[in-house]
């Protein structure tokens, strides 16, 4: 992969890390909803340099175009249209939560790292192939074969909550 | 800054920055007052998951079981946004009010 | 079968220079040369065609039968002043037509202009198209919050609500194509809608997708609603003409503001067309001819340009039918809005995707063109 690409990559990466930043830290709540968006067009990115292309299409369709609306519409229906009031004031534990968070970040990655470690003692033969695939044939066969139960699982759960969504919200 | 690329562009890179969006959603769930800035710290934290585990997938197994779980997380995320703003519309029609720390009273 | 992209094809005609000189230039020529002087001229088309039908002249004065008028709009609207109402939220009401001005244009690099002429034909190309058209909803909601103006909220809810609601019928109008296909490349899904005089080139093309089966004629039709719907055209369009007199959400946006979001709007009305051209009406291709049959081999320079002309005539013909509809049909409200959409067009489209699949299995994938031909040949 060409340091191009590489660039791109990274400068993706940055703009995932500078929106989610700003979506712990920023008082508005409805500009953190925005920086959550731009975070999940950073994901997207992410996913398409990882060879995940069909899963970058369904991160974008699913989060930005339904939940960041979901979102947005109940900033918009809860924050009393007239008021405009949206400051968000954090706790009181605001510095000591984030000073404790940083501080979580390098323990995280360490035990991540550990368990790359862990995993690697089969190597996959192709992975630059596979990375390459077209993946939505592959994720077809698997949902139908591998799958199968959780695929099925999921639809009842979609319905469930379609369901339970609709009835929470009716109107009185 | 060729190597901080390398880096950035590899599997490590891909954790660190699971490791960084899972934090800074924790953050957001546990320091923010209002329901829906809650909500937005837990849509980060499985996204973090997610990336996880499509990192792994592409550059560990080889195989496209982590891209079909993390196909199921994007799934089960926003069934569960669903019902949580519903919950929250709910709240904001019994409370007018959707600070999270308000609603501690199990009983009208 | 193979499509070349943009990029390659122009480093093959041309000649010189490393590949990503000739990306950018193909990005650019198909966002210079397509995107913004359609979305600039359509405003042209639209004012003289709605003149036509009104019976009445529209713009004459600027250039031969008013063609330029669309530049003379577009240097008043350059020459605004830059109004920001009172109370808005400056941010969000700056970024708003830049999300939708950037969800519009990007799926130009997806759309297959000629077999040699697509920007980017990746392997997800139909999803990519619309995964990228959905942060169109995003820019409208926030727009018309920042506003700071109560029509402009409602107008850009309603738009929001509509939008996500009839992406439902379009995937699951999408969905037969792919079933025929086998693939969600779109330069694939273009190839297979040929023709072939021979009986062995038969076997692989089926004709155009709107005549594969009566499946995929209605959900044409259903693709082409749900197009007019997510682009907010007549008879949808109640959050841009809420009250007749106040502008829906765009509202308070003057100036280049709102020349974004026009410009937004007819490329996405031309993407809409695009789409339902590439997938159901053949795209590129010509019927009842196979450009690599004929007696002579023509250079892929004009086999790329007659395609392109091919595929131009055939969008703007439906952009056409789209401008035509918006002087015939009244506008729906709300509530019948969104009836149509998930009490008429959902299950309708669900019973498409069924009837298409029943068919596949049963005619093992052949389209009436093929199995007509079977019919009188064999």
């Amino acid at each position: 992969m060409s340091n191009g690409l590489k660039l791109v990559l990274f400068a993706a990466q940055l703009l995932t890390v500078a929106s989610a930043i700003l979506v712990a830290l920023h008082p508005n709540v409805l500009y953190a909803s925005v920086s959550l968006l731009f975070a999940f067009l950073g994901v997207a990115v992410m996913f398409v340099y990882a060879g995940a292309d069909f899963i970058a299409g369904a991160q974008v369709i699913v989060y930005v175009g339904g939940v960041t609306i979901l979102i947005l519409f109940a900033i918009m229906l809860t924050q009393w249209l007239y008021k405009m009031n949206l400051k968000d004031v954090p706790a009181k534990l605001g510095i000591p939560v984030v000073i404790v968070g940083v501080g979580l970040i390098p323990a995280l990655y360490k035990v991540m790292r550990e368990l790359a470690a862990f995993v690697e003692k089969n190597p996959a033969p192709d992975l630059e192939k596979f990375a390459n695939l077209p993946k939505t044939g592959v994720i077809g066969q698997a949902l139908l074969s591998n799958y199968v139960l959780p695929f099925e699982a999921i639809t009842i759960l979609l319905l469930g909550a379609l369901v339970g969504a609709v009835w929470l919200a009716r109107p009185r | 800054m060729v190597n901080l690329l390398n880096w950035a562009t590899g599997l490590h890179g891909y954790l660190f920055i699971g490791a960084v969006l899972f934090v800074l959603g924790t953050i957001s769930i546990v320091s923010r007052k209002n329901a829906i800035g809650i909500l937005l710290g837990i849509e980060l934290v499985l996204n973090a998951a997610g990336i996880n585990f499509v990192a792994f997938s592409k550059f560990r197994t080889g195989s496209i079981d982590g891209q079909v779980v993390a196909l199921f997380i994007i799934l089960i995320a926003a069934a569960e946004a669903a019902v949580a703003l519903a919950i929250i519309l709910r709240l904001y029609r019994l409370r007018e009010t959707i600070d999270a720390g308000e609603a501690n009273l199990m009983r009208n | 079968m193979n499509s070349a992209n943009f990029a390659n094809s122009l480093q093959t005609w041309i000649g010189i220079g490393p590949l990503w000189i000739w990306a950018i230039v193909s990005a650019l020529a198909v966002l210079f040369l397509l995107a913004l002087p359609f979305g600039g001229f359509a405003t042209y088309v639209e004012r003289k065609i709605a003149a036509d039908m009104q019976d009445r002249v529209g713009p004459n004065r600027v250039g031969p039968y008013g063609i330029l008028q669309f530049i003379a709009d577009a240097f008043k609207m350059l020459g605004k002043e830059d109004f920001i109402p009172l109370g808005c939220d400056k941010f969000l009401f700056n970024l708003a037509p830049v999300l939708v001005v950037m969800g519009a244009c990007a799926a130009f690099a997806a759309l297959p202009l000629s077999k040699y002429l697509i920007g980017a034909d990746v392997n997800i190309g139909i999803l990519f198209i619309l995964s990228v058209t959905t942060l169109i909803a995003p820019g409208i909601l926030l727009g018309s919050w920042s506003s700071a103006n109560k029509w402009s909220l409602l107008g850009g809810l309603r738009a929001a609500a509509q939008i996500v609601s009839y992406e439902i019928p379009v995937a699951l109008s999408i969905l037969p194509v792919i079933l025929i296909s086998g693939s969600l490349q779109i330069g694939r899904m273009v190839e297979l809608q040929g023709w072939s005089w021979t009986a062995e080139g038969l076997k692989q093309f089926h004709f155009w997708n709107a005549f594969h089966n009566p499946f995929t004629f209605i959900s044409m039709i259903l693709l082409f609603i749900g197009g007019l719907a997510e682009t907010n055209r007549i008879p949808f369009d109640l959050p841009e003409a809420e009250s007749e007199l106040v502008s829906g959400f765009n509202t308070e946006f003057s100036g280049m503001r709102f020349g974004l979001y026009a410009l937004a709007e007819f490329a996405d009305v031309f993407v809409m067309c695009a789409i339902v051209t590439a997938l159901y009406l053949g795209g590129w291709q010509i019927p009842f001819l196979n450009l690599d049959e004929l007696w002579v081999t023509l250079p892929t320079f004009l086999i790329a340009l007659i395609q392109l002309t091919v595929f131009l005539a055939k969008t703007f013909t439906l952009v056409f039918v789209v401008m035509w509809l918006r002087w015939t049909l009244p506008r729906l409200r709300v509530d019948q809005l969104m009836g149509l959409c998930w009490k008429g067009l959902v299950p309708i489209a669900l019973f498409n995707v069924l009837g298409t699949a029943a068919w596949m299995w049963i005619f093992k994938g052949q389209s009436i063109a093929q199995l007509l031909y079977k019919l009188v040949s064999g």
